[in-house]
């Protein structure tokens, strides 16, 4: 039970717990021994005016009670002693007369043992005990002493407490605060450092101070990890180039193999199967182009092009430039750019491929003699260019298998794509910071590209 | 036309191919591993074009191209390499070198760039603003076109694809060639943009019911008749 909480608690949850632990448990020792030590004092004292008590009463074999003189005489000679002579004594008679004694009391004070205050008026005391016993015929004895050895004994014992524990509780306060802070700082070096890999930095490795601590090897341990992770990416992207290398060549004769059949066969359906051959081929080399291009977009290299262009001019250009391919596909472009002051930072190839793919996807499956929108907006968050078309759409559920790569949806869109069409824009959208949004045009499919501020 | 090349690649078999592809088109075509022999072979004798592969040992694609341009040797050289980051495109071009082909490349889109490069030197030499090829004119500065003395309207792109074709006419121009230099992409649309666009520009050119003089060259690209 306890380990699920311990596990389940922050690091800031568990140092505040620990603290507060710690502070009950030494103020509630500082208490105890606090307690502990007046509670001991006070028996002692207590012990000491019993026996001194003991002394004057003491009645001496054969005789009774011991006089009035006996008992003063008695008194004044303990008074005069060097070991008892801090204690009061005073006798009183059965009406309540001090009969004699070296300290005078302001109340009448119970029977037996009791605490005495400041308030009791006795010169010199501020915290003591008295016992009061019957000393026969009425008079009673009380004995008084002081529970302090010292002046103002209390208040020092007060503050050598304080400095004591207070010194106690500020080192070790201080001392879990500043671990608490050291291993959040190195966990957020960490932090720091994985943050800057999602982001495409795969370089980035978190910092050794050299200490050989446990946080530095574990900084190790993660770096080495990144190294491997890296080498496996330097050997994958190697790997695509390699296939593409591998598969396009032979793809390539094939290709021009097929082109050949298709204008030199005899018989029109020959013809037409080479053709459509024909364009099979072209899918999978399209479909390695795709891949590779990915690839280069996600190893983040092209950020060091980035560069401010005019994204308006971009969408009005390249939706122009569509427009005739459009046409003979029998569908029209419809263009909404609307105009900003702040220029836009970025790949402007990447973009242009990017919006040539969205409108040649909404060529592709927008409704026949349909309509296609190519809006561009100013919103606070920053941009948003969008391509709607009028076809069946894609249904809300099937939005993230979508974007997914190779994650062609069956009936809805017709088996003609490779399936890394949206993929590919999802990362440039990524490269610029921004996000790739699907949506229903109701009727049709719109996606739009969220591409913030830079 | 038959060329006399050189091929530097570190890649016996792949350069073996490559090599047996180019004489198939008709090309004289020797063969050299490295950078250090490349510098030699081309110090040796006259080449008419250079293909050249990026990465190898010793020297490499990019030092062979600074050095000859250094040395004031201007021979056409045509890069070849398996990365196809535009980064890398960029970086080959800036040290001099005339055009940059991603491995793999089909012999003909090899041969075409081959000679749009030899034919781009012949025309930059030539101090004229309009392009002739055979009843067509094109004026790219003053953005007007002509066929058989008759004035031709042409948007922008239509413009700049006819004067492509033009200044390469009697040549092959890829459609990925026409990617690259007509509309400036460095990537290769999925969409039939090129052909829509030679299309569009068949329509105008002969209106007045002349000959096609745009020819298709089937699963290669186009060419327009000198």
């Amino acid at each position: 039970m306890i380990a699920r909480v311990i596990r389940r608690l922050s690091l800031r949850g568990l140092t505040l717990a620990v603290l507060a632990l710690f502070l009950i448990a030494t103020i509630a020792t500082g208490l105890s021994i606090l307690a502990a030590n007046r509670v001991t004092v006070a028996q002692l004292v207590d012990r000491r005016i019993a026996a001194i008590a003991d002394v004057v009463l003491e009645r001496d074999a054969g005789e009774g009670v011991p006089a009035t003189a006996t008992l003063l005489a008695r008194m004044a000679q303990l008074a005069g002693e060097r070991d008892t002579g801090d204690v009061g004594l005073v006798l009183q008679g059965a009406d309540g007369r001090v009969l004699g004694g070296n300290i005078r009391l302001r109340r009448l004070l119970p029977p037996g043992l009791s605490d005495l205050r400041t308030r009791d008026g006795i010169t010199g005391l501020s915290h003591g005990r008295a016992l009061v016993r019957d000393a026969g015929t009425g008079r009673r004895l009380t004995v008084v002493a002081e529970t302090e050895p010292l002046d103002s004994y209390r208040s020092a014992r007060t503050r050598i407490y304080l400095i004591g524990f207070g010194s106690i509780i500020l080192i070790v306060v201080g001392g879990i605060l500043a671990f608490s802070r050291l291993v959040g700082r190195r966990i957020a070096e960490q932090r720091a450092t994985v943050e800057a890999i999602i982001a495409g930095d795969i370089r980035h490795r978190v910092p050794v101070t050299g200490s050989a601590d446990e946080f530095d090897r574990q900084a190790a341990a993660f770096n080495r990890m990144l190294d491997r992770i890296g080498e496996l990416m330097e050997a994958m992207r190697g790997q695509s180039h390699d296939i593409a290398h591998d598969l396009r060549t032979p793809l390539a004769r094939l290709r021009a193999q097929l082109a050949a059949m298709a204008a030199e066969a005899s018989r029109p359906d020959q013809a037409a199967r080479a053709t459509d051959a024909l364009a099979q081929c072209d899918t999978l080399l399209a479909m390695f182009a795709a891949l590779l291009r990915i690839a280069e977009i996600e190893s983040g290299h092209r950020q060091a092009g980035f560069a401010p262009f005019d994204l308006p001019a971009l969408v009005e250009d390249t939706a122009t430039m569509m427009m005739p391919v459009a046409e003979e596909a029998g569908h029209q472009i419809m263009v909404a750019v609307e105009r900003s002051a702040i220029s836009f930072i970025g790949d402007r190839q990447l973009l242009t491929q990017t919006l040539v793919n969205l409108i040649g996807n909404a060529i592709k499956y927008g409704r026949a003699a349909g309509t296609i929108r190519v809006t561009l907006g100013v919103t606070q968050e920053g941009w948003t260019l969008s391509v709607a078309d009028d076809g069946p759409g894609i249904a809300a559920e099937d939005h993230a298998q979508a974007l997914r790569r190779f994650g062609r949806l069956d009936q809805a869109r017709s088996a003609t794509g490779h399936g890394l069409g949206l993929p590919l824009v999802d990362a440039v959208a990524r490269l610029h910071h921004g996000r790739l949004v699907l949506g229903d045009a109701a009727p049709g499919l719109i996606v739009s590209l969220i591409l913030p501020r830079a | 036309m038959s060329l006399h090349l050189i091929l530097v690649e570190d890649d016996a078999a792949y350069a073996e191919g490559l090599a047996a592809e180019l004489r198939g088109l008709g090309h004289r075509v020797e063969h050299v591993g490295d950078g250090r022999q490349a510098l030699a072979a081309i110090d040796r004798e006259q080449y008419d074009a250079v293909i050249l592969d990026r990465m190898m040992p010793r020297l490499d694609g990019l030092s062979v191209v600074e050095t000859l341009r250094e040395r004031g040797i201007t021979v056409p050289i045509i890069m070849l390499t398996a990365l196809s980051m535009a980064s890398d495109k960029v970086d080959g071009l800036e040290a001099g070198a005339d055009d940059y082909v991603v491995k793999p490349v089909e012999p003909e889109e090899l041969n075409a760039r081959i000679h749009a490069v030899l034919r781009g030197r012949r025309w930059t030499t030539r101090e004229s603003d309009t392009i002739r090829a055979g009843d067509i004119v094109v004026s790219p500065t003053s953005f007007r076109a002509w066929r058989g003395g008759q004035p031709i309207t042409l948007a922008n792109l239509e413009l700049k694809l006819l004067t492509e074709l033009a200044r390469h006419a009697g040549e092959v121009l890829t459609r990925a060639m026409l990617i690259e230099r007509v509309w400036g992409y460095d990537f290769e649309p999925e969409t039939n943009i090129v052909d829509v666009y030679i299309r569009r520009l068949r329509i105008k050119l002969t209106e007045a019911g002349e000959e096609d003089p745009i020819e298709t060259i089937r699963g290669i690209g186009y060419s327009l008749k000198p």
